[in-house]
């Protein structure tokens, strides 16, 4: 049975198509009609078909009567295009026998091309270069296909140039999946091992884990075990995506299916861990499971206290379908009662706080992103310090040690030197170079997390005119010198804008800072100092001066609605903005740390 | 039972030229549309008197604009006879015209008087050849002199000035001379106006453009006191935000009659493309070009008060409403403020009951105070004239 399938991914760029070839393969296949294909249909979150990246992964059967006349059951594993979800990305290979890797033709080769083609060879996985949007003027899919020849060995000509916009091409791409990549192999009548490479929340459901099944098979009646969480279950329900969730009766080694596990939390289910049989278990889980950490964290907090049950709530129930998102009560001076929360990367908080926005309609303040550091401390402890508020005293610090990163660059050549400088600017070390391609260089740096969290990305774009393209991975916690900045508004610490910084950076920090502020906060009715101090010695100071006039010239014609109207969206800005002690400050000065650069 | 007496608010749309920071609805060169218009003008009003439950006192009217003063004589005649037929003018009317200096003349004035207006309000904005220039007013001061003398020569003994301060490029001296010269034509009335950008004018274009400074809030609100003083010294009551005027041998002042209606939320029927009325519990707003208005007017047939065929909003003001927006118009008025006996004899719940927090609040930011025999009266503090929104804004929304 098993050689009549193929469980395959797509590896791309963001952008470079690959939700749209993943769509015209649903519809050439017949696995969707014409009539149901909203716009990429694996993406099935609003946030994601505007970000164009596909944020949780997701599995497709697709059912392919190929030239030979045979059927084949092709299963579509989706991948997520963004760095924040590696670990993800890892799985997900991991459940394939190959991959689509997709590069646009206007684009070239980018970092996390690269970085997910790595990945996918280290997974033994064969490789089906595409190179996509060969419809548009500015395509070159000759130098494309160079580039991917001296990369992966496969000769140019044989690439198969496509178009998944207007479908050209596209059934060589199915064919190639029948040809070249292999069937799964395994034992229908070995110990159950089954692969969960993703999952999400059902109401009635619970947990619904995506398995790929590597050695034995899954019955409805089964008494399954989680082998690293250590949980026995009875599946309430297990099947296949086609592309809905479609009940079966059995999984068997080589499927890609789903099983509804009834468990209420995904923490209980997580991605890597393996499903055996309670009753005949496997001796060994798959390889490669770990839990994965959270790299960067913010405080997000209600804008009205009232809320914050309404916070809780919402947050729990992102963390239904998302691991990997933590968060634990914490008080602020200034911004009262929220929570402290962990993502895997800035996208990964972008997401988060758009969906708390827009999902649970929820006015929320969200403070600078920081970096978890490693603090040891006179008593001999070693303390975890999230939020830089809670930087003990000077006086009480032996060392600090922060995350350092490896990146990966990938650019044209004439940018090297620009990114050179941007990276050393940021405390950055240079590794290595290499040219993967003519025109190109791939630049390796080690560089502390905290310099990359704060607008790294967007500079590069910026330096680089969009060119540029980075990956990066965790490498170890480091010491530096590294202080608290604090910055008072009228007379008062504002916990929530403090941020820990290099000693040497302290100083022009502060007066970034400090003037960045003072254009933020608008004019109260009264002068608000504001001062940044760093080691406690006061750096940089400013006021805002009291608001004097504001105040609507006549109701023209006695036409009141339109003043009045003026009025409540002042009013409603008022609103937004966040109370500190008697002070109004808007949402954007609490990421003000971020934007220094723009000074 | 006393009815209350209404105002009548008509809009005249047309100008020779718009001026570059004016975004009032206003056309330049449609001046031949003027006799069509007119005659739509008096069908509405005709409609409007026929629709009312009963007839309609009425106390003032204001000609605004747009430029009134474009109007011949005669055009002002009929839309003045249609409102004596439909309305009962009281003793005592005030009827002001809008006029720009520079398209008067000492007959056309004569004429005027005759016709009934009694109050003439100059859009004299600034002594200064820059700052006329910059605003793209079309008259020289030398016509504001002139105008003023002959209309006072007509008859005319109550005539108000609009001025405009905070303009880009216009110094303290600038002002205080404007101010001065306006002063020595000895007018009944003054109105002074900080320049707002507004959305869509020349202006907000050339300051996005760079071509112009932005406003100095903290020159304008200087130019603001330093004014209010001089009025003060010159004899002058300030009785709302922007408006001051001289004590007449009466001991009353020289108050526009008809703002006052507004700013006491008292009802006031609105007629011609544009215009804004509230009476009966609805405020209603007409529609807003010149041809539409004709044909609006011209193919329509009588509504149901306050509404005519003219009307494209019509928006019901429930107690709530009301309540919050008597407080934003009347809190304008510097001195009467809002009588806590009034709100509770208008609307049978005390102030304290509907609004205490949102008072306390204030009072507590030294922004409103209360004043007047009994304590009864809430106002602005002097500090809360030019803090006026975020007095205003605590009573809108929810």
């Amino acid at each position: 049975m098993s050689d009549s399938i193929r469980n395959f991914c797509i590896i791309a760029h963001v952008d470079h198509g690959k939700s749209t070839l993943a769509d015209r393969m649903l519809q050439m296949t017949g696995t969707i009609s014409d009539r149901e294909m909203t716009e990429q249909v694996l993406d099935t979150m609003d946030l994601e078909r505007e970000k164009g990246v596909t944020i949780k992964a997701s599995a497709v059967r697709m059912s392919y009567t190929a030239k030979n006349g045979r059927v084949y059951e092709l299963n579509l594993i989706d991948t997520p295009g963004h760095v924040d979800f590696n670990y993800e990305v890892s799985r997900a290979l991991l459940a394939c026998e190959g991959a689509l890797l997709v590069v646009d033709a206007t684009q070239g080769i980018e970092a996390q091309t690269l970085a997910n083609l790595y990945m996918a060879l280290d997974a033994d996985l064969v490789i089906v270069p595409v190179i996509n949007k060969i419809d548009l003027i500015s395509a070159r899919p000759d130098e494309v296909a160079q580039d991917i020849s001296s990369l992966l060995g496969t000769s140019p000509e044989k690439i198969i140039r496509i178009s998944a916009k207007d479908g050209t091409n596209v059934d060589q791409v199915l064919e190639s999946i029948v040809c070249d990549v292999p069937p799964p192999i395994g034992e229908d009548d070995a110990p159950l091992q089954a692969l969960i490479f993703d999952s999400h929340y059902d109401a009635y459901k619970g947990v619904v884990a995506y398995l790929r099944v590597f050695a034995g098979s899954i019955h409805l009646s089964d008494t399954l075990r989680l082998m690293a969480a250590g949980v026995d279950l009875k599946p309430v329900e297990i099947g296949v995506f086609a592309p809905d969730m479609h009940p079966m009766e059995i999984l068997t080694a080589g499927d890609v299916g789903y099983v509804a596990t009834g468990l209420k939390t995904v923490s209980e289910c997580r991605v890597g861990d393996t499903f055996t049989h309670a009753a005949q278990p496997a001796e060994a889980p798959l390889p490669g499971y770990r839990k994965v950490k959270p790299m960067v964290f913010a405080g997000v907090y209600p804008v009205e206290g009232e809320d914050y049950g309404n916070l809780k709530d919402a947050l729990e129930k992102l963390q239904l379908n998302d691991a990997s998102l933590v968060y634990s009560p914490e008080t602020s001076q200034a911004l009262n009662f929220g929570f402290r929360c962990g993502f895997l990367g800035l996208f990964h908080m972008e997401i988060i706080q758009e969906r708390l926005e827009r999902e649970y309609d929820l006015d929320i303040v969200v403070t600078a992103p920081s970096v978890e550091y490693e603090v040891l401390v006179r008593s001999g402890e070693t303390l975890q310090i999230s939020s830089p508020a809670k930087l003990p005293d000077e006086a009480e610090i032996l060392e600090v040690r922060e995350p350092w990163m490896k990146i990966q660059i990938i650019s044209p050549t004439e940018y090297y030197g620009t990114i050179m400088d941007l990276a050393t600017r940021r405390r950055g070390i240079f590794r290595e170079q290499d040219f993967p391609a003519p025109n190109r260089v791939q630049l390796s740096f080690d560089i502390p997390l905290s310099e990359i969290i704060v607008d790294f990305f967007d500079e590069l774009k910026s330096r680089t005119r969009g060119y540029a393209s980075m990956d990066y991975q965790f490498a170890e916690y480091r010491r530096d010198d590294l202080v608290k900045l604090e910055v008072l508004v009228n007379g008062e610490s504002v916990d929530a804008l403090a941020a820990i910084v290099h000693r040497q950076d302290a100083y022009h920090k502060g007066q970034a800072l400090v003037t960045k502020l003072k254009s933020i906060i608008p004019r109260q009715l009264f002068d608000v100092p504001i001062q940044a101090s760093a080691a406690g010695r006061v750096i940089s100071r400013a006021t805002v001066k009291a608001v004097r006039k504001d105040v609507l010239a006549k109701c023209y014609g006695g036409d009141i609605t339109r003043k009045k109207k003026l009025l409540e969206k002042q009013k409603r800005g008022k609103k937004r903005m966040k109370m500190v002690g008697s002070v109004e400050i808007p949402q954007e000065a609490f990421m003000a740390i971020l934007r220094l650069e723009e000074e | 039972m006393m009815m209350a007496n209404y105002s009548i608010y008509l809009h005249i749309p047309f100008c020779h030229h718009r001026c570059s920071y004016c975004d009032f609805n206003t056309y330049a060169g449609q001046e031949q549309r003027i006799p069509a218009y007119v005659e739509a003008l008096c069908r509405e009003i005709n409609l409007a008197a026929q629709s009312s439950p009963n007839p309609l006192a009425i106390h003032t009217i204001f000609f605004g604009g747009g430029t009134p003063s474009l109007l011949p004589p005669e055009q002002l005649d009929k839309i003045l006879t249609a409102l004596r037929q439909g309305f009962t003018f009281q003793q005592d009317m005030e009827i002001t015209l809008e006029a720009n200096p520079g398209t008067l003349a000492p007959g056309y004035l004569e004429t005027l008087h005759e016709l009934g207006f009694n109050r003439l309000s100059l859009g004299m904005q600034s002594a200064n050849p820059e700052d006329l220039a910059l605003l793209e007013r079309q008259h020289q001061y030398f016509e504001v002199i002139q105008s003023v003398k002959w209309a006072r020569q007509a008859g005319f003994n109550n005539v108000n000035l609009d001025l405009i301060f905070g303009i880009p490029h216009q110094t303290m001296e600038r002002w205080q001379a404007t101010l001065g010269l306006a002063l020595g034509l000895n007018p009944e009335h003054l109105s002074l106006y900080a320049l707002t950008l507004e959305h869509g004018t020349p202006f907000q274009r050339w300051t996005e453009r760079g071509l112009i400074p932005l406003a100095d809030d903290d020159l304008a609100a200087d130019m603001y006191e330093w004014a209010s003083e001089r009025l003060d010294t010159a004899g002058y009551c300030q009785y709302e935000i922007s408006n001051w005027a001289r004590r007449k041998t009466d001991g009353d002042i020289y108050a526009c009659l008809h703002n006052l209606q507004y700013w006491r939320n008292q009802p006031y029927l609105g007629f011609g493309a544009g215009a804004h009325g509230s009476a009966a519990g609805y405020r209603t707003a007409d529609v807003l070009g010149i041809q539409a208005y004709i044909a609006h007017c011209a193919g329509g047939s009588g509504k149901p008060f306050p509404t005519t065929p003219a009307t494209i909003t019509s928006t019901p003001i429930d107690r709530r409403t009301e309540m919050q927006e008597t407080m934003m118009v009347g809190l304008r008025l510097t001195e009467e403020g809002v009588s806590a006996r009034r709100f509770k004899q208008r609307f049978g719940e005390s102030l304290a009951e509907v609004f205490g927090n949102e008072i306390a609040y204030l009072v507590g930011l030294g922004l409103l105070e209360w004043a007047g025999e009994d304590n009864e009266t809430l106002r602005l503090t002097r500090r809360g004239r030019l803090l006026g929104n975020q007095v205003f804004m605590q009573f809108v929304g929810d």
